[in-house]
């Protein structure tokens, strides 16, 4: 059963990027969108963010560095895996889970640490990942929407949006165990 | 939250590099001021006036295990070479040498771009001109702070990466926010949204049947689930002010308020965020599948513990709709939300 939804996957998953490539323009050119300068007006925007999230990557990568490099991130990792291990989460993506509902620059800057330690195809950076792509920065989302309409008393939207992040935080674990195994 | 995070980070990062030196100055781990014997045999008979000649190094075995104190034990010999500096002699070990800790964090710790070997100086001037092997005694550059040093290195090269990684990331960004701009024109949110409406409504009972709001609300998802970062913010603004309208408090959220923004943290995602493309490459193929089988299970959750969390006592007793006077109008004054303040 696993086996099949894994080997389905992995023949899916070489169309997933060639459908967005040519699925947006195609559907774009069925609309009658100017689909050339359209494009190009969005990717414009692609400098902006890059330049955007600086400040953000410096904040969270030298702090997570400095982290690592005192050796408390190990420390870190040992005291809470034998906790963490009999739900079988990894320690590792556990600064992940933090820092995810707090900035998604942020996030995107662990991503990219883990990257540089465990390696592109760790399944840690596989984990990291999907929580990335599966919440939302929960506590800039209740301070932009709520702040716009002076909302002051929240009432359960934060303990309600942190736990749709806990769910979402160990259905990556599990999710990318299952699919991708280890 | 936030702030506390990031300093938390930081302060603990400082007071744990201290006590770790402090441990490996109190232990004296790196044995600073004492000189370790080694046997040192010259293939070519030791040269005096010569600048750099090659030479063996041996360590013996429990020497080296009672000087450091460690279990670590060494090679039989090490392939190196005798350097006459100002200092006086110098023994550098190869540069490929496997060392034995804590010989390999003091190699670490000294060590620079022009030069990586672990580096000792000689006691003294112990061999005679010609003989094939002696016995001397080498200090090696003394290791403090190490934790601490490596904490500021760490900071300024962390600070140096994230520069260059975002800008490595603009091309692929702009790729990805370019075909999303089509699909934004070509108005793929509303067609889904016309689809996903009808499986909203039961989740927000207080919005009247025709009232727009239902519209913004399913818009606002959608564009999440596309990937429209910067075109959702807006219209969850606008949904959110929709159910303000209908919000019998000035200053307490409504239950559907609530679920709106649930449901945002936990959205579905079918297009993966620019942002992660761009870091994760051609990985994002199979990362997708991942995202989406988890971002259900998040959403179902946010679904339902939203829905118990208003059930509570504490929640339900503060529900805006619950205490609102029946004959009040729901619609108080249709006030469009001041300006925002945070």
């Amino acid at each position: 059963m696993v086996e099949t939804i894994r080997s389905v996957i992995s023949i899916l998953s070489y169309f997933v990027l060639p459908t967005l490539l040519v699925g947006f323009p195609l559907y774009g050119l069925i609309k009658g969108v100017p689909v050339y300068e359209v494009f190009v007006e969005g990717a414009k925007e692609g400098f902006d963010v890059a330049v955007t999230i600086i400040p953000y990557l410096i904040a969270i990568l030298f702090a997570i560095g400095m982290f690592r490099a005192s050796g408390a991130m190990d420390f870190l990792v040992d005291s809470l895996d034998p906790v963490l291990g009999l739900i079988g989460v990894p320690a590792e993506v556990v600064p992940m889970g933090i820092v995810r509902p707090l900035t998604g620059s942020g996030s995107a800057a662990l991503v990219a640490d883990m990257i540089a330690q465990y390696g592109e195809d760790s399944i840690l950076v596989k984990m990291a990942a999907t929580m990335f792509g599966s919440t939302e920065t929960t506590f800039y989302v209740i301070a932009v929407y709520f702040g716009a309409v002076n909302i002051r008393n929240t009432r359960h939207a934060v303990p309600a949006g942190l736990f749709a992040d806990l769910v979402g935080f160990l259905a990556s674990v599990y999710v990318v165990r299952l699919l991708f195994g280890g | 939250m936030l702030n506390y995070v990031w300093s938390g980070l930081i302060i603990f990062s400082l007071i744990f590099a201290l006590a770790v030196d402090s441990q490996e100055l109190w232990e004296n781990r790196f044995r600073n001021d004492a000189a370790l014997p080694v046997t040192v045999e010259f293939p070519d008979g030791f040269a005096p006036d010569s600048r750099r000649q090659p030479i063996t190094i041996q360590i013996d075995t429990s020497t080296y295990k009672s000087f450091f104190g460690v279990q670590a034990t060494p090679d039989s010999s090490y392939e190196g070479t005798l350097v006459q500096t100002k200092e006086g002699r110098q023994l550098r070990f190869s540069t490929d040498a496997e060392l034995p800790e804590p010989l390999e964090t003091i190699r670490a710790f000294h060590e620079s771009e022009e030069n990586n070997a672990l580096r000792g100086t000689l006691q003294g001037d112990p061999f005679g001109a010609g003989i094939q092997w002696g016995t001397a005694s080498v200090q090696f550059d003394p290791v403090r702070f190490r934790k601490l040093n490596a904490i500021a290195e760490a900071a300024l090269n962390f600070a140096e990466t994230a520069a260059s990684l975002a800008l490595g990331l603009i091309g692929i960004l702009g790729l990805m926010l370019g075909l999303v701009k089509i699909g934004e024109e070509a108005g793929l949110v509303h067609a889904l949204a016309d689809v996903v409406r009808p499986v909203l409504r039961p989740l927000f009972p207080n919005v009247p049947e025709g009232h727009p709001a239902l519209a913004n609300i399913t818009l606002n998802l959608m564009a999440n689930a596309f990937g429209l970062g910067n075109a959702a913010t807006p219209l969850g603004i606008k949904a959110m002010e929709d159910l303000q309208d209908l919000n019998p408090s000035n200053e307490k959220a409504s239950d559907d308020m609530v679920m709106l923004l649930a449901l945002n943290t936990s959205s579905v995602q079918l297009v993966p965020p620019s942002l992660l493309v761009a870091i994760m490459g051609l990985q994002i193929n199979q990362l997708i599948f991942s995202i989406i089988l988890a971002t259900t299970f998040s959403t179902i959750a946010g679904i339902l513990g939203t829905l118990a969390l208003s059930k509570m006592p504490w929640f339900r007793g503060s529900a805006p709709h619950r205490n609102a006077s029946p004959d009040s109008p729901s619609s108080s004054e249709g006030t469009s939300a001041p300006p925002s303040d945070s």
